[in-house]
């Protein structure tokens, strides 16, 4: 692998290579460049991630004909076809080399255990959500309990912003999460839910689940199974698999053809409609 | 469009149990009749309701975290 890449920086087939290189061995995201090859002894392929997609947009949004080489896994690829969806890279100018991925239900194989699941304490599984729940689990809860739980987990919230800045298909310049009218920039807590629901919508047709987010959040807030719900609405209304499919996203404006109908007003039912 | 998204928002508002409090209806400026019905309608769904219970869990935690601070 490492001659390989080696060879694609000295012919030039890429500009430069996205990888880890180990530094005092810690893997960190590392630009690989014809300049300093000799780095490239350095590059290690573990269970370390980060969306080095994300920064292959930022290099490109700087030069747009730059060819970037990447290691890639299969969150990574995903996470690069909705950014050519999106129009944040062009297909021709990326060339990833594979690794090893994680488990997720977008993907039905998986060989590599990084997420292992973590501990969970009894206070969270009681009260919050345990992250490690499928999320059919979370649906089960129903609406009360489903409210009283996600609410305790957003309660949790510090407004880091890092679930934002971690995330590899979060490309926008301006976003509704820094916008005094729509959430609120100043005071912790956040506006919530609308703080983690505006960011939920936004990821219906482009999270690519991978958790990247969830192990950015230092308050351990459920955040990959609230966009796996996202995603699963999109699936299920509008026959939409994010990361897999070429195709302009559900909630894109060309091409619109909708069989949907407005749902009734419907009696309330019981207490808890 | 609109119907995609206010379909997608009653979805995603069942995680809450608040997919009731969103409707979507299509009344013309000459359908008055309509427009009447389905406000009608709809406020009264929605005084059965009650009041949104998300403040509730706003303050909450407020009241805590300003109680802890003292
Ligand atoms: S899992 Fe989180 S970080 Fe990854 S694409 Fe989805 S929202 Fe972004
Ligand atoms: S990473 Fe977690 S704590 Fe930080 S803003 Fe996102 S949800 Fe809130």
């Amino acid at each position: 692998m490492k001659e390989q890449i080696k060879s694609w920086l000295e012919q030039g087939t890429v500009d430069v290579f996205l990888g880890y290189r180990e530094v005092d061995h810690h893997p960190i995201p590392w630009c690989f460049t014809q300049e300093a090859i000799e780095e490239v002894d350095d590059l290690v392929v573990s269970p370390a991630r980060y969306s080095l997609e994300k920064i292959a947009t930022h290099m490109a949004a700087e030069d747009p004909d730059i060819r970037i080489g990447m290691l890639a896994r299969d969150c990574n690829n995903r996470a690069l076809n909705v950014l050519y969806v999106w129009n944040q890279l062009r297909p021709e100018q990326v060339v990833t080399v594979e690794a090893n991925c994680c488990p997720s239900p977008l993907k039905e194989h998986a060989d590599c255990s990084y997420l292992e699941p973590g501990t969970v304490g009894a206070y969270k599984k009681a009260v919050g959500i345990d992250n490690h729940l499928r999320l059919e689990a979370v649906e089960a809860y129903g609406p009360e309990e489903g409210r009283n739980r996600w609410m305790y987990e957003f309660q949790k919230c510090i407004k880091c912003y890092g679930c934002r800045n971690i995330c590899p298909v979060c490309f926008c310049r301006e976003c509704s999460l820094d916008h005094d009218d729509l959430v609120g920039t100043g005071p912790l807590l956040p506006d919530i839910p609308i703080f983690h629901l505006v960011r939920a919508v936004h990821m219906a047709g482009r999270c690519i689940d991978c958790g990247l987010c969830e192990d950015a959040c230092p308050m351990d807030i459920p955040l990959r199974l609230l966009y796996q719900k996202v995603n699963r609405i999109a699936m299920d209304l509008f026959d939409y698999r994010t990361g897999t499919s070429g195709d302009q996203p559900p909630f894109s404006i060309l091409g619109d053809r909708v069989t949907l109908e407005p749902k009734p007003i419907q009696p309330v039912t019981g207490a808890e409609a | 469009m609109t119907i995609k998204r206010i379909t997608f928002l009653q979805e995603l508002l069942g995680l809450f149990g608040l997919q009731e409090r969103v409707h979507l209806a299509w009344i013309s400026s000459a359908e008055a009749q309509k427009f009447v019905e389905v406000v009608t309608a709809f406020t009264e769904k929605i005084k059965s309701l009650g009041p949104n219970p998300l403040p509730a869990y706003r303050d909450a935690p407020r009241a805590a975290l300003a109680a802890a601070a003292h």
